[in-house]
């Protein structure tokens, strides 16, 4: 559905997005985080052709560029901050965007906002205007939908209201690009990670997949400590050892397997040391800064 | 393009602005029948009681927060992505607020039909003749007519400002300040005498083509233009500004 190909975009002379490449299909939930200052805002901006760049973003096969948005009429967003009017009522708000006066009924019930729905934005709390937002980004059933920080300033039911609407809405074949700061929120709705730093993709994978690939080691006990450790060595295999318990680079297990079998010495434990998926994600960003550095 | 003209209008109509400007239009015209009426009925509905200069007024208001007001609303980004090109927002925004010109300048005729029926002052039939041997009637609607160029000029150099600064308060300062000092700035490079073949072009002094259309004589020697060299010229501007306008909106980063 989206294609983003080699996408650089500049703001000024300085390049934001560094060769972007990456799909969405329809019902994909993907979760676009990065630090602050990575570039996500920007990418974002960008597919809605919002910013200057290179590179090709097409929408439904139809490309999208700075001055040509035809391929958007299917697309919803909330960028930086609800697109509101203060002198219009939320309902009114909605009615300058809605081809459909019943999607809209809906999506007030569906956000919960019948109460105050006909008030004027001005008086909105923080919360009410991004519920807002939101309702404005789902609007005339999009094919993709684009959400910078949708939890901002939401409290715990609107939060488990918006999920639950994100899933609706994916389940029927819309696509969501998501990025928060706030990774186990995120972590409930998305099927695919982008990571990004320094404006480049760093990871770009399904979220079962990127948390198996990206434990950060392996704890291992085996019935001869002594012999393991010898053989470990003796095949230049990195490992730590505390007690009888070795740890050990994810990368290595099945190699340490075939060396302890080929000796004979079983394993009595192989197990991943469960990281949270923000530990993964910090540990990803200090891998790719030592690696920047190193490069420098 | 119709649906982009639709929220342009939408937002228009539910602002409190736009309906409380006519009344400030009505009052601004009861006000200047009240103070000069008594000696200038017939230039007083030649002119709809003085409305080119309140209609100026208005229009710098409404028209500097159309922009402004996107841009403060964080809406802009919202405005630009969902239509087809950045054109259509340029365009359907100018039109409106050309819509709303053209409002006010009926509603002033009204007004002025209004008021001339009420014994404010002395009341003049509407078939005496005034300016050009033309009766008042065909004054009022050729100037009208001819404010309406005027005011369109200035909203191009409004749109064009507005996208240049992102602040209300500087863009409405600015405009009025270039609007009802632009005459006066035009006047005092052409008092200089030198150079005035040229100087006699610049954009100030095409704000005085209404005020020259129902007062040629004095302002004449003001503009060293004819009318109809104004009329060129303020056309002229027009397109220019809309063009440039357009062009700085589509390179303005957001």
């Amino acid at each position: 559905m989206l294609v983003v190909q080699n996408v650089n975009t500049y703001i000024g002379r300085k390049q934001i997005i560094t060769d972007a490449t990456f799909k969405i299909h329809p019902g994909n939930i993907i979760g676009l985080i990065g630090p602050n200052g990575a570039g996500k805002t920007t990418l974002m901006k960008t597919i809605l052709g919002l910013t200057k760049f290179d590179g090709q973003i097409r929408l439904n096969q139809t490309t999208v560029t700075e001055n040509q948005h035809t391929a958007l009429t299917k697309v919803g967003a909330l960028i930086e901050h609800p697109a509101i009017y203060p002198f219009l009522t939320g309902q009114q708000n909605l009615t300058l965007y809605a081809h459909d006066p019943v999607d809209c009924q809906r999506l007030i019930s569906k956000l919960d906002m019948s109460t105050y729905i006909h008030d004027h934005t001005k008086d909105y709390s923080l919360g009410m205007k991004q519920k807002l937002g939101i309702a404005i980004a789902l609007l005339n059933n999009p094919q993709l939908v684009i959400l910078d920080e949708p939890m901002n300033g939401l409290d715990v039911e609107a939060t488990i209201g918006v999920r639950r609407l994100i899933h609706q809405y994916a389940a029927q074949g819309t696509a969501f690009l998501i990025s928060s700061h706030i990774l186990s929120e995120l972590q409930k709705v998305m099927t695919q990670v982008i990571l990004i730093n320094h404006g480049r993709i760093i990871v770009n994978q399904p979220i079962a997949e990127f948390e198996q690939f990206h434990h950060q080691a392996y704890e291992l006990h085996t019935e001869n400590s002594q012999l393991t450790v010898k053989l470990l060595s003796s095949h230049h295999i990195q490992y730590t050892l505390d007690g009888d318990t070795f740890q050990v680079n994810p990368k290595s297990i099945f190699e340490i397997q075939d060396i302890l079998s080929s000796q004979h010495v079983r394993l009595k434990e192989l197990t991943p040391i469960s990281s949270s998926f923000e530990q993964i994600v910090v540990h990803l960003l200090h891998q790719q800064r030592g690696g920047d550095q190193h490069n420098d | 393009m119709a649906f982009s003209l639709y929220q342009e209008f939408y937002k228009l109509s539910h602002r409190k602005l736009t309906w409380i400007a006519p009344l400030v239009l009505l009052i601004l015209m009861i006000l200047t029948g009240l103070s000069i009426g008594y000696n200038e009925s017939k230039l007083l509905m030649t002119t709809c009681y003085n409305a080119p200069d309140w209609i100026m007024l208005i229009l710098v208001i409404v028209g500097s927060t159309t922009f402004s007001m996107e841009f403060q609303n964080n809406a802009i980004l919202t405005l630009l992505y969902k239509a087809p090109n950045k054109i259509l927002v340029y365009l359907s925004k100018y039109l409106v607020i050309l819509g709303y010109n053209l409002w006010l300048h009926l509603l002033a005729i009204l007004f002025t039909l209004g008021l001339r029926a009420i014994p404010m002052n002395q009341s003049m039939s509407w078939s005496a003749l005034y300016r050009y041997q033309q009766p008042l009637w065909e004054n009022m609607l050729k100037t009208s007519a001819i404010d309406v160029l005027t005011t369109t000029f200035i909203i191009s150099l409004i749109f064009l400002l507005s996208c240049l600064i992102n602040s209300n308060a500087i863009v409405i300062s600015v405009s009025l300040l270039m609007v009802f000092m632009g005459q006066f700035i035009s006047a005092n490079l052409l008092n200089a005498d030198r150079f005035t073949t040229v100087l006699r072009w610049n954009p100030f002094n095409m704000t005085n083509l209404t005020r020259q259309y129902y007062n040629y004589t004095t302002y004449f020697d003001t503009s060293h233009l004819l009318n109809q060299q104004l009329l060129q010229g303020t056309l002229s501007y027009t397109l220019l500004f809309i063009i440039v306008g357009y062009l700085i909106f589509r390179k303005k980063r957001f």
